[in-house]
């Protein structure tokens, strides 16, 4: 969910941009790292982001009828991490500013944070755990592509409610009333982001299981072809 | 893409990035600075008319860019329009328009001063002149070159989504909900396998020419051009100070 231009006040917009640009900042200095070690992961970098950027621009059929479109941080999240994640969505979410006036400028902070920290951190997280429990692979894959996109979606709208609290209810009820206004959408988007991500999971296992080893420090035992 | 293609063929294509994004700077500033919904709105209106009438991008082309961030907008306010609080036990009590209509036309009128803004920055300036501006203002190396990569992957991208989705749609891949999903799936795995293997293919014509690591371009150089510059930040001041009479 793109929070759109000029939509949060002036306080919240420079605070989030605040907020985020550590992120990015450490995400930088970390690709910088990889790229020293492994050069031909810089263009893979590049392509992932255009991989991304392409991703928002497919419509995905909801089961409510609405069509939005998958977000690709949970996937992300899982190929290369949620520390290089934060400048590659930074990147794109200023692409889709600029190219198609999705999103915005002084929104640019509160976009970078809930989709490219929060969701991919949070995939992450999920993946892990339900790896340690000794989860299937598509198990923990759907679970992390899923609840990736939800904490995305959850963040956005407690930016929203916390920038507009509710006149009699304050933030809380703000809360409700801007995740009600998503959660239609995104819950059956969240399940069907998951299913698409198990289904690139697979194909990818088939067909680079080197690639994704060698992306996968953290998890080498676990993936096989 | 749409914005892309005005962005290269506006009149003020080769008027300086920066003087560009000065103007749009100024109308960012002026559109949070401009209390009053009219301020915000004659802020937004002259931004357009600029993009319009200056750098010549067709009315059409502007109000089909806008058309759908105006309908988020649209969206977004329907949660000011209306106030929910919890009565007692699981109840909820509606009330329509709790600060009356001016929170809601405030941020109505300074959403859409912002995105004339950004549609002025988007819409007259190509995205590598952006780039260039970005480098010359001391951007991380590794972003930038994310920026290049990106921009320059994303249009094959793209035409190789569009021609699986064609060849799909033919073969009756999008007849059924269930078919779609599977179609996309497939569309999907082939794309991301295709990640792969396009950068493994860009890298190996980047070594077979001797490529280092970086990515150099030809910038647009010479001196900096001083009128244009001093246009755009008279006309930056000059909203700013309007939008900011009008508290």
């Amino acid at each position: 969910m793109h929070i759109m231009e000029g939509f949060l006040p002036i306080e919240h917009a420079v605070g989030w941009t605040v907020a985020a640009a550590p992120f990015v900042a450490y995400g930088t200095w970390s690709i910088k790292k990889r790229v020293a070690t492994h050069p031909e992961q810089r263009i893979l970098l590049g392509v992932a982001a255009a991989f991304s950027f392409v991703l928002s621009a497919l419509k995905l059929p909801s089961l409510t009828g609405s069509c939005s479109h998958p977000t690709g941080t949970g996937l992300g999240g899982l190929l290369f991490g949620p520390a290089a994640m934060a400048p590659i969505g930074a990147v794109v979410l200023l692409f889709q500013a600029l190219l198609l006036a999705h999103g915005g400028l002084t929104t640019l902070g509160a976009n970078v944070f809930s989709m490219a920290i929060v969701g991919p951190i949070v995939a992450y997280a999920v993946f892990c755990s339900a790896r340690r429990v000794n989860a299937a692979m598509a198990v923990a894959v759907f679970l992390a592509a899923a609840l990736g996109d939800l904490a995305t979606y959850v963040t956005t709208a407690a930016q929203l409610a916390w920038a507009f609290p509710d006149a009699s209810g304050g933030f809380s009820a703000s809360f409700v009333k801007f995740s009600g206004v998503f959660a239609l959408t995104q819950i059956p988007l969240a399940i069907s982001e998951g299913l698409l991500t198990v289904l690139i999971f697979n194909a990818l296992t088939r067909f680079n299981p080197d690639e994704l080893r060698a992306l996968h420090p953290s998890d080498n035992a676990k993936v096989r072809p | 893409m749409l914005v892309d293609r005005y962005a290269y063929s506006n009149r003020w294509r080769a008027a300086s990035p920066e003087a560009k994004a000065t103007f749009a700077a100024g109308g960012f500033i002026a559109a949070f600075g401009a209390g009053r919904p009219s301020a915000a709105l004659t802020v937004a209106v002259v931004m357009a008319l600029v993009t319009i009438g200056g750098a010549r991008v067709p009315l059409t082309v502007w109000l089909r860019v806008a058309v759908a961030p105006l309908g988020f907008l649209l969206v977004g306010m329907l949660s000011l329009v209306f106030s929910v609080d919890a009565v007692g036990d699981g109840a909820l009590s509606l009330r329509w328009l709790p600060d009356g209509w001016e929170p809601v036309f405030r941020l109505g009128t300074r959403s859409i001063a912002a995105l004339s803004a950004l549609l002025f920055l988007a819409l007259t300036t190509p995205l590598l002149d952006i780039v260039a501006l970005l480098r010359r203002l001391r951007v991380p190396a590794t972003l930038l070159d994310l920026m290049v990569l990106c921009y320059r992957t994303l249009f094959v991208l793209t035409d190789a989504a569009q021609a699986m989705r064609t060849a799909q749609a033919a073969r009756l891949g999008y007849a059924t909900a269930r078919g779609t999903f599977n179609s996309l799936g497939l569309l999907l795995a082939n794309l991301t396998v295709q990640v792969w293997e396009r950068s493994r293919a860009m890298q190996r014509a980047a070594q077979s020419r001797n490529g280092d690591g970086a990515w150099r371009f030809l910038e647009h150089d010479g001196a900096m051009p001083h009128r244009e510059l001093a246009l755009a930040l008279s006309g930056a001041v000059l909203l700013v100070a309007y939008a900011f009479g009008n508290p």
